[in-house]
């Protein structure tokens, strides 16, 4: 991970535990986001995709399963997409 | 046997139409109206559209949910000719709301963000549903029971069926009932998050994508026939049986088996002593949703079959989802189709798309497009809601041949608690820390009393972090306290009970920290930005919806708000569903929450000022029919004998007429066969507020000889959670686990702002 994506990761970090309210310490890059790790659900990843768009301008509507797996692979699809502004908030 | 109930009167205002008969006329002719949303700030959403009125602009210093409600009430109270000052203490008050004063919500908020200061008292009286049956209970000068029903989208049926028991109970002769809700920044944004929104009108069953939100108000005056035919009254037709189920699998979505569905339809019919073939006219929910449509089709085609005998439609196609007032908007639809032998359509389908529905659900009569002349003598309609709960309810022709369900005759006792409180977060911790005078916790800064859950609590009730997180405060409170109960009354949720096992909630105040975190956020980032995550916590009905899915129970799942007395309301409230349904437990509860936001709101109306400290908790007794109690030789700490309802009409804010807690109290002391010397202790409700206080010293007159203790001055004002606790304080003092009691009887008494005041009698077991 470079310095940028994993200024994003750490940004989504903090957003899931704001926002999701899960304790910050279990949100590491590489935890499961669904399923087994953290046990998000379907009304989570409505809050992760209009979070995503609002921090960074990225739109997660149609992308794969995958990209949402945790936040290693969200936040490497996050600094690839065309449309990722930094810093928006 | 007072068990006939008749609809004499209809009121009704939504996006097709400003009365019964216009709303009705529209219906039949297919007309729609949904179109672009005038009143909320939709550009930068994917959806646009929903069912308004803009004809109707809401008074100055109104609330619109309120406004619409008395628009709609003063039609039905016209067209029924009741005069409900020739005894205003029969007539009661019920309406369902799920987003209440939601447009004084955003109003209040909008001037908070942009200075605290600004942000008036006035407005925050508008907020909480509690204010609009006490508005309505103003505008006729009803002085019965008031009080609401918050079950979100279910709530506008629900209220009919509790205005129909009230009045086989004796309570009342007649009942202002319905529900009330407007388009609101709040939800359309919520539906919105949750991807629920369709961008196009939506066409139920078919090919519909999401809801139309839609706003209105629909009344109807449920009365007794004795009383409806001595004053020659007209009558639309009968009230038959409900039935009231849980799904208790997730906070939004139905379960896909429709299998709680089922239950509530199939518990309707056998309540009416009626069967599935006899229905003519179903109005189904039909959201629209792809997860309800096919839940609810699903049901429906098990319980009705496929042959086409019954006609369904679906009338949220034309006007939208009313929310809370869906269930009473669509009340009205039904009452109508018996009067006028016709059917409303369910629009939007092309020819390709009735061919598919064919494949679909057979010959199953959706009544595309254009209402239709058939026989109607018996009509179900069903409503499911937010939390899981679903209602269904019959209508059928005066005279039509039914068996309604009787009362079972048991007596109701109260096996457990499970209180979470400022003074501690079991019954057990409660009545030693009481017992020993020990001090309730209290906030540093604020003053207030505080009650707090955290990780050890839900570790040892066995709620997992995944399930926890997403809960408010309010909602963490009510499943602590929920499943304690629960555990202390000795009750193991199974296969078996699960069905039998209900919930009746009592809040004053909701979930208003998460509504403000919800409503700052549209107001700061726009409408289209509402988080999916926080929008299911902010329907009243969340907490125990919540508490339902944590413990597994799906018997009855209501939730009323009016005011701290709320808890009592429950407690009462349950009592009467034992005796009448087929639950053999109910959990009441009462529960309401404190925050920065609470504290803040009750500074803003004076009442910190005045004398009140907030506190805050939720406070679960369990009820248990007494043949249910002696098969699992359960420990009966008292048994509930009867309680009074009396509302003074005052504006919302205040109390009120210190006669009327000495009617409720008198009520309840008939109905229970006492006397005022037999009663030992009194479960006081002053709080501080001198007004209270004087009514309530005035009521205890009588009372002189009892032992008097009130929980506000241990815990604060805790709202409902105080009502409840009182009880179970009461009945721990009669079994002896907490010190002092005195005599066989307690008398628990509650005062809500607006001024309704519930008394309740405990016998020691």
């Amino acid at each position: 991970m470079n310095a940028k994506q994993q200024a994003v990761a750490d940004r989504i970090a903090d957003y899931l535990s704001e926002n999701l309210r899960l304790p910050r310490e279990n949100i590491t890059y590489d935890i499961p986001l669904f399923g087994d790790g953290i046990g998000l659900d379907s009304v989570d990843s409505l809050e992760i995709i209009a979070g995503m768009d609002l921090l960074f301008g990225v739109s997660l509507i149609g992308a794969h399963d995958a990209v949402f797996r945790d936040i290693r692979t969200l936040s490497e699809y996050i600094v690839n997409n065309p449309d990722f502004k930094e810093n928006i908030q | 046997m007072n068990d006939k109930v008749v609809i004499t009167g209809l009121g009704l205002i939504c996006a097709i139409g400003g009365s019964a008969d216009e709303c009705f006329d529209n219906a039949l002719a297919g007309k729609v109206g949904i179109k672009e949303v005038e009143s909320v700030e939709h550009s930068a959403c994917y959806a646009h559209i929903g069912g308004e009125n803009n004809e109707f602009v809401t008074p100055d210093g109104e609330d619109r949910a309120s406004a619409l409600c008395v628009k709609a009430a003063k039609e039905a109270v016209a067209d029924s000719g009741l005069d409900v000052s020739a005894a205003p203490s029969r007539v009661s008050v019920v309406i369902g709301s799920c987003v209440g004063g939601a447009v004084s919500i955003e109003k209040f908020y909008r001037d908070y963000v942009a200075d605290p200061a600004s942000a008036k008292g006035e407005d925050v009286l508008k907020m909480p549903i509690s204010a609009i049956a006490n508005n309505v209970a103003l505008a006729f000068g009803a002085q019965g029971a008031v009080d609401n029903v918050a079950n979100a989208c279910a709530a506008g049926t629900m209220s009919i069926s509790i205005a129909a028991d009230l009045i086989r109970s004796g309570k009342a002769d007649a009942v202002i009932a319905g529900g009330s809700d407007p388009m609101s920044s709040l939800a359309f944004s919520g539906f919105h998050a949750l991807h629920a929104l369709d961008s196009e009108p939506c066409r139920p069953f078919n090919k519909s994508k999401g809801i139309a939100l839609g706003e209105g108000a629909g009344v109807l005056i449920v009365e007794s026939y004795e009383h409806a035919k001595a004053r020659g009254a007209k009558i639309y037709c009968e009230v038959l049986g409900s039935g009231v189920s849980s799904d208790a699998h997730h906070i939004t979505a139905p379960s896909p088996d429709g299998e709680g569905m089922q239950a509530a339809m199939e518990r309707s019919l056998a309540n009416s002593g009626i069967s599935a073939a006899d229905v003519d006219y179903i109005n189904a929910h039909g959201t629209g949703t792809p997860l309800n449509d096919s839940s609810e089709l699903g049901a429906m085609l098990r319980v009705f079959g496929s042959e086409g005998k019954v006609s369904c439609s679906t009338t949220k196609s034309m006007v939208g989802h009313c929310l809370g007032a869906a269930g009473s908007v669509e009340a009205v639809m039904c009452v109508k189709a018996i009067e006028r032998g016709m059917v409303p359509p369910t629009v939007g389908y092309t020819e390709e798309d009735i061919a598919l529905m064919r494949e679909k659900a057979g010959d199953f009569d959706f009544v595309p497009n254009k209402g239709k002349a058939r026989g109607v003598e018996y009509v179900q309609s069903n409503n499911y809601a937010f939390g899981g709960n679903n209602a269904s309810i019959i209508y059928a022709k005066e005279g039509a041949p039914r068996k309604l369900a009787q009362p079972n005759g048991e007596r109701v006792f109260v096996t457990g608690f499970g209180i979470v409180s400022p003074l501690g977060n079991t019954a057990e911790q409660y009545a030693e820390n009481v017992n020993s005078g020990a001090s309730a916790a209290r906030c540093g800064n604020c003053g207030d009393y505080i009650s707090s859950v955290g990780k050890e609590d839900f570790d040892s009730v066995g709620i997992k972090l995944n399930f926890y997180r997403k809960l408010d405060k309010l909602s963490q409170m009510t499943c602590v306290s929920g499943k304690r109960a629960l555990a202390n009354a000795g009750i193991e949720v199974t296969d078996d009970n699960s069905k039998k096992i209900g919930i009746v909630a009592g809040t004053s105040d909701g979930p208003q920290t998460d509504i403000a975190n919800f409503q700052k956020g549209i107001i700061e980032h726009g409408t289209q930005t509402g988080s999916a995550f926080l929008f299911p916590n902010t329907v009243y009905n969340a907490a125990p919806g919540y508490f339902s899915i944590a413990a597994g129970v799906k018997g009855y799942n209501v939730t009323l708000s009016n005011g701290a007395a709320s808890g009592i309301a429950a407690t009462a409230f349950a009592s009467r569903v034992l005796r009448t349904t087929q639950n053999e437990a109910i959990l009441a509860i009462g529960a309401d929450e404190d925050s920065e936001t609470v504290h803040m709101l009750y500074e803003k109306t004076g009442a910190i000022a005045a004398g009140m400290t907030p506190g805050d908790g939720a406070v679960t007794v369990v009820l248990e029919r007494g043949s249910s109690a002696d098969k699992r030789g359960a420990k009966k700490y008292a048994e509930v004998l009867g309680s009074g309802f009396a509302h003074c009409p005052s504006e919302f804010g205040r109390y009120g007429c210190a006669d009327k807690l000495k009617e409720a109290i008198s009520l309840a002391l008939a109905e229970s066969g006492v006397s005022a010397e037999d009663i030992g202790i009194v479960m006081t409700c002053s709080n501080g507020i001198k007004e209270l206080s004087d009514a309530e010293n005035a009521a205890l007159a009588d009372f002189a000889g009892a032992e008097k203790v009130n929980v506000r001055a241990l815990c604060g004002e805790c709202r409902a959670a105080s009502g409840a606790l009182g009880i179970a304080h009461a009945a721990m003092m009669l079994s002896g686990d907490i010190k002092g009691g005195r005599g066989d009887y307690a008398l628990v008494l509650g005062a809500s702002v607006g001024g309704s005041y519930n008394a309740l009698v405990l016998k020691k077991a």
